[in-house]
């Protein structure tokens, strides 16, 4: 069990160097040995190395996934490996789907299978059960740390020895539950918890719930002729010549801007400044596609739509802390309920 | 985002060419679109074609926030001109 470890990596298009968003549509693509990130990965490995890695474009990987997942397949009958080894994703949500699916077709060969990522990535909020996913932050300097943890779990999960809890082992926990025994009874381990919550000292539940903050569904309006709507849009669209110098990526900040009166959206006029994706359809041909404002107003002149808010808001949706996206999202509530909107059409890019 | 807007009793259709995102986080009521850098319509396709499609999109956002939903829940645009198919995230 102590030969040496053989792994495929799987990286996108950006950490495998092939460009950045313009290179997002990029088809899977197989390169011998490591790529990247993947060379720090491979010395992280000691007598092991990497194989091979996989590589595909972010929007690749989402839109054509079977595309994409049969290339990792094929990469993996070819290459036999011990595990594969997916990402780091960090905060990427693409890329973080992208490794969960490629965990998930290595498992279906039985090869075992791990990422890393942050633990509000997409990839695990979706797929958590099925996943083996180390935790990290959203900064790519975290990236030597990652892979040296990566290289060890896989290292466990090729040595056919029992994987532990979550807690033990410092994956992210997939939500199942499983019976052990214990030398203390229930009642002995909940009286010392609750001894610990009184005296305010630590302790760690045995009962971990998933902190999900979910808001119920508000409830549907009656009839679209007869509501005020309003048109957000995280795709960075601004002004061209974005006086207010919206960013690309992290945005704190989001502006609104006046519709009144357009009935559509020029490039010479607007422009997006997204930098989370290839905004060349936006800036050369239509903005609209980030806000349909002439079906908005085709469909007011039909009454379909009772009347449009004057404003619409913008903010770049690219790497926002959900800290930062709810309070935005707070502020921009707070006027359109004083604006009196009864709905609204929120373009996420 | 979509959901501190509901949280107002304000419903929100998200539009999005990646449904599984939002529907992962738990926002209510979800829209397909085309692709990530053309979210509302699909400039591979004549003026008309592309313009039908974007109706499509919203007259299927239209929908969503006159249905009562109760958890998050996907809207797919109805009758979508066939070549315009290829941007699906599942």
């Amino acid at each position: 069990m102590s030969s040496p470890l053989r792994v495929v990596h799987y990286l996108n298009q950006f950490f495998a160097g092939l460009g950045g968003e313009d290179q997002a549509n990029a088809p899977a693509q197989v390169k011998e040995g490591p790529v990247g990130p993947g060379r720090v990965l491979d010395s992280a490995l000691g007598k092991g190395s990497v194989l091979a890695t996989v590589v595909c474009g972010d929007n690749y990987v989402v839109e054509e996934k079977d595309h994409a997942v049969e290339a990792m397949r094929r990469a993996l009958d070819r290459y036999a490996p011990d595990v594969l080894i997916a990402g780091p994703a960090f905060d990427a949500g693409r890329y973080g789907l992208g490794c969960a699916y490629m965990c998930m077709a290595a498992q279906e060969r039985g090869i075992p299978a791990v990422s890393a990522m942050h633990p509000e990535n997409t990839g695990v909020l979706t797929f958590r059960r099925n996943l083996l996913v180390l935790p990290t932050g959203t900064a790519v300097s975290e990236m030597p740390s990652a892979m040296s943890r990566l290289a060890a779990f896989a290292r466990k999960l090729s040595s056919g020895d029992k994987l532990g809890s979550a807690m033990e082992e410092g994956y992210l926990p997939r939500g199942f539950r499983e019976p052990v025994m214990h030398s203390r009874t229930g009642a002995e381990r909940a009286f010392d918890m609750m001894m610990a919550r009184v005296l305010d000292r630590e302790f760690i539940s045995e009962v971990q719930i998933p902190q999900y903050d979910m808001v119920p569904p508000a409830p549907p309006i009656r009839d679209s002729g007869r509501t005020k709507f309003a048109l957000v849009t995280t795709g960075g669209l601004v002004p061209r010549g974005n006086p207010d110098r919206q960013v690309g990526g992290r945005a704190t900040s989001f502006f609104k801007y006046s519709i009144g009166g357009l009935t559509e959206l020029t490039t010479d006029d607007w422009e997006s400044v997204h930098a989370g994706f290839s905004t060349a359809h936006l800036n050369s041909k239509d903005p609209s596609y980030v806000l349909p404002l002439p079906v908005i107003r085709e469909f007011e002149d039909r009454g379909l739509i009772g009347v449009v808010h004057p404003h619409f808001y913008s903010t770049t949706g690219n790497g926002t802390p959900v800290t930062v996206a709810k309070r935005m999202a707070k502020e921009i509530a707070g006027e359109l309920r004083e604006a009196e909107v009864g709905a609204a059409l929120l373009v996420a890019t | 985002m979509a959901k501190e807007i509901e949280r107002f009793g304000i419903p929100v259709a998200v539009l999005t060419a990646i449904p599984m995102i939002p529907l992962s986080v738990g926002a209510s009521r979800v829209v397909r679109g085309i692709r990530v850098e053309h979210v509302c319509g699909d400039p591979r396709l004549s003026h008309e074609l592309d313009r039908a499609v974007t109706r499509n999109i919203v007259a299927t956002a239209l929908r969503a926030v006159q249905t009562e939903v109760d958890s998050p829940t996907l809207f797919e645009p109805a009758n979508a001109p066939a070549s315009s198919e290829s941007a699906h995230a599942s």
